[in-house]
């Protein structure tokens, strides 16, 4: 191991027990969801008629829900979509909105007012309030018109509307803060152009600030994503995500409660573990913050 | 102060231009003609001509946002596009109380449970209650609604099976019926108030009067009501607002779970009918209660705390 890497965020954020734990866990769980269906080959939609609603047994590790379909199987699915969705949203919030705060913080005039002004606009809606609008609105137009794949991207869409202008504006702030360093008017004095402060001085700065955002962040997209599904706005039939599972194991908790406890304790597994990681990012790229 | 409302009074009619602009703007760009479904199997020019005109379909894309707004300020959210000409006033005028109803008592039951809980978290410092407070709330802010739901339902069952008093699992009509859905909605913001309450009680312990309270010898009990808690429990109305925009999105989850007949339930009804005008009212609805909430909390953190300059 270099000996800068000891020293470097990414070395003490391994080196820290939370953030260590953190990442292995995570490791796990996605390595589990990708990997799904090569080292658990059982189809999340194909029903077994001889085990319906069935209790957990050596077939079915975490039982089968009500169409006989197996819940291991379909946890592993919907993991992959919630995964999959919250990635996408984090890539959308980064290039947009990171990149729009930029933009508005470094250079400042109207193009800082056009894009303040836009997160404005989209504050006005509190919580989920917009993405609900939105998914609501296109969700039986895109579906019939293109489909489950694009449906999907419309509740990606729904949500990074949601995202986009808080990390805009927190980048924003960011960059606000560090044009009036020293080392940056100190670049300025030596002549250096605009471009040059950006590439050498502003991104290495505020790469670490974003990747924690937008981490922090991914809670949100999570919670947001089953909250939409939960509402039938989000991904549909036979496809499912954790809280689609939620939902429709929510009748059956008398009959069948691992239908409802296996996606719920994913969930909150999930979502801690990437609240974890964030609070181990933050200490490890902005260690003042503490 | 003049400077201040002024500035407050511009920000709340930008926040209101942006939520109805871009909710009529959302439901205008719904791809296919309303009225071509809304007349169904009948195909004739004429009726096509008059319901166009009755929904005001037929003007500018201007002039229909400007008589949505002049009709939102009448209280005129509308008309419904799936019951053809009923007002969508109709349609969610009795969701309103009985959503304001259980936000409402959420929002009570929050605050006066996390206030106490923070303070006497504070008050009772690094021992085994202040852990034990700040571990249960944490669990409470971190365990979203729809995991906390199934968990109060699977515990009611239990109660149910073991022959104990146990609550209605879900419904609408009697004041059982709200026992769950309150602890689910309030559950997130109790934690979050008694946060806040714990640090703000901490850094008040912390202040110059406090110890002038202390060393005139005035009782430990006046000290905390009349000191502590006065000063402590300020940084909790800032919370007010967000906790309020926090259960706009709590009403869909929990009005759906539990089927309460409350404007979360009446969108999510509106949507598998696609009533789109429905929808934007209750958005519209949902979105100017946060705004108010917001700005009142503004205010009357100023009221109450002359110190603070608002930006």
């Amino acid at each position: 191991m270099r000996p800068d890497f000891q020293t470097s965020p990414w070395g003490r954020l391994v080196r820290s027990p939370l953030g260590a734990l953190s990442l292995v866990m995570l490791a796990l769980v996605i390595c589990a969801a990708l990997a799904g269906p090569l080292i658990y080959p059982i189809d999340p939609t194909t029903p077994d008629f001889a085990a319906i609603n069935a209790a957990p047994s050596l077939f079915h590790p975490l039982g089968t829900d009500r169409l006989g379909r197996d819940t291991l199987a379909r946890l592993l699915a919907g993991l992959r979509i919630s995964l999959l969705v919250a990635v996408v949203v984090e890539a959308i919030n980064i290039v947009v909105g990171a990149s729009l705060g930029l933009l508005a913080g470094f250079f400042g005039g109207w193009a800082d007012a056009l894009i303040s002004r836009l997160a404005d606009m989209l504050f006005a809606f509190p919580g989920l309030l917009l993405a609900i609008l939105v998914a609501a609105v296109f969700g039986a137009w895109v579906t019939e018109n293109y489909g489950a794949t694009a449906r999907l991207l419309l509740v990606v869409i729904s949500l990074a509307l949601v995202g986009w202008p808080l990390m805009a504006r927190y980048v924003r702030g960011q960059v606000l803060g560090l044009r009036q360093r020293d080392f940056v008017l100190a670049a300025r004095a030596l002549g250096q152009r605009d471009l040059g402060i950006l590439r050498l001085h502003i991104l290495p700065n505020i790469t670490g600030l974003v990747i924690t955002a937008a981490t922090l962040d991914v809670v949100n997209v999570i919670v947001g994503e089953a909250t939409l599904s939960l509402l039938g706005l989000g991904i549909q039939p036979p496809s499912t995500s954790i809280g689609k599972m939620i939902v429709e194991g929510a009748p059956l908790l008398a009959q069948n409660g691992m239908l409802v406890a296996a996606p719920a304790i994913t969930l909150t597994i999930l979502v801690l573990l990437f609240s974890f990681l964030g609070d181990a990012l933050r200490d490890a790229f902005d260690p003042t913050s503490r | 102060m003049a400077q201040f409302l002024t500035r407050r009074a511009l920000s709340l009619i930008f926040v209101l231009f942006s939520l109805t602009f871009l909710t009529f703007l959302i439901g205008r760009l719904v791809p296919g003609d309303p009225i071509l479904v809304l007349m169904g199997p009948r195909r004739d020019p004429d009726t096509y001509a008059r319901l166009r005109h009755l929904y005001g379909l037929d003007r500018s894309l201007i002039e229909q946002y400007l008589r949505y707004v002049g009709g939102l300020l009448r209280g005129d959210f509308g008309l419904s596009f799936r019951y053809e000409g009923r007002p969508v006033r109709e349609l969610i005028a009795q969701g309103v109380p009985i959503s304001l109803l259980v936000g409402g008592l959420a929002l009570a039951l929050s605050v006066l449970a996390g206030v106490p809980l923070g303070m006497f978290a504070a008050l009772r410092h690094n021992s085994l209650v202040d852990r034990g407070i700040v571990g249960l709330t944490l669990a409470f802010y971190a365990v979203p609604s729809f995991v906390l739901i199934p968990l109060l339902w699977a515990l009611n069952l239990a109660a149910y099976r073991a022959g104990w008093p146990s609550l209605p699992q879900a419904g609408w009509g009697r004041p059982a019926h709200m026992v769950l859905p309150i602890l689910v909605l309030a559950a997130a913001n109790i934690g979050y108030i008694t946060r806040l309450m714990r640090s703000s009680t901490l850094e008040v312990l912390r202040d110059d009067y406090v110890r002038t309270a202390r060393a005139k010898g005035l009782r430990e009990r006046t000290v905390v009501l009349r000191h502590v808690l006065r000063n402590a429990i300020l940084p909790v109305l800032t919370m007010l607002g967000p906790a309020t925009a926090f259960l706009v999105t709590g009403a869909f989850v929990v009005e759906n779970l539990f089927t309460i007949p409350g404007i979360g339930r009446i969108s999510i009804e509106a949507i598998g009918q696609r009533d789109y005008p429905v929808i934007q009212g209750t958005t519209i609805i949902l979105g100017v209660t946060v705004v108010i909430m917001n700005t009142l909390t503004d205010l009357l953190y100023r009221v109450f705390d002359p110190r603070i300059e608002l930006e």
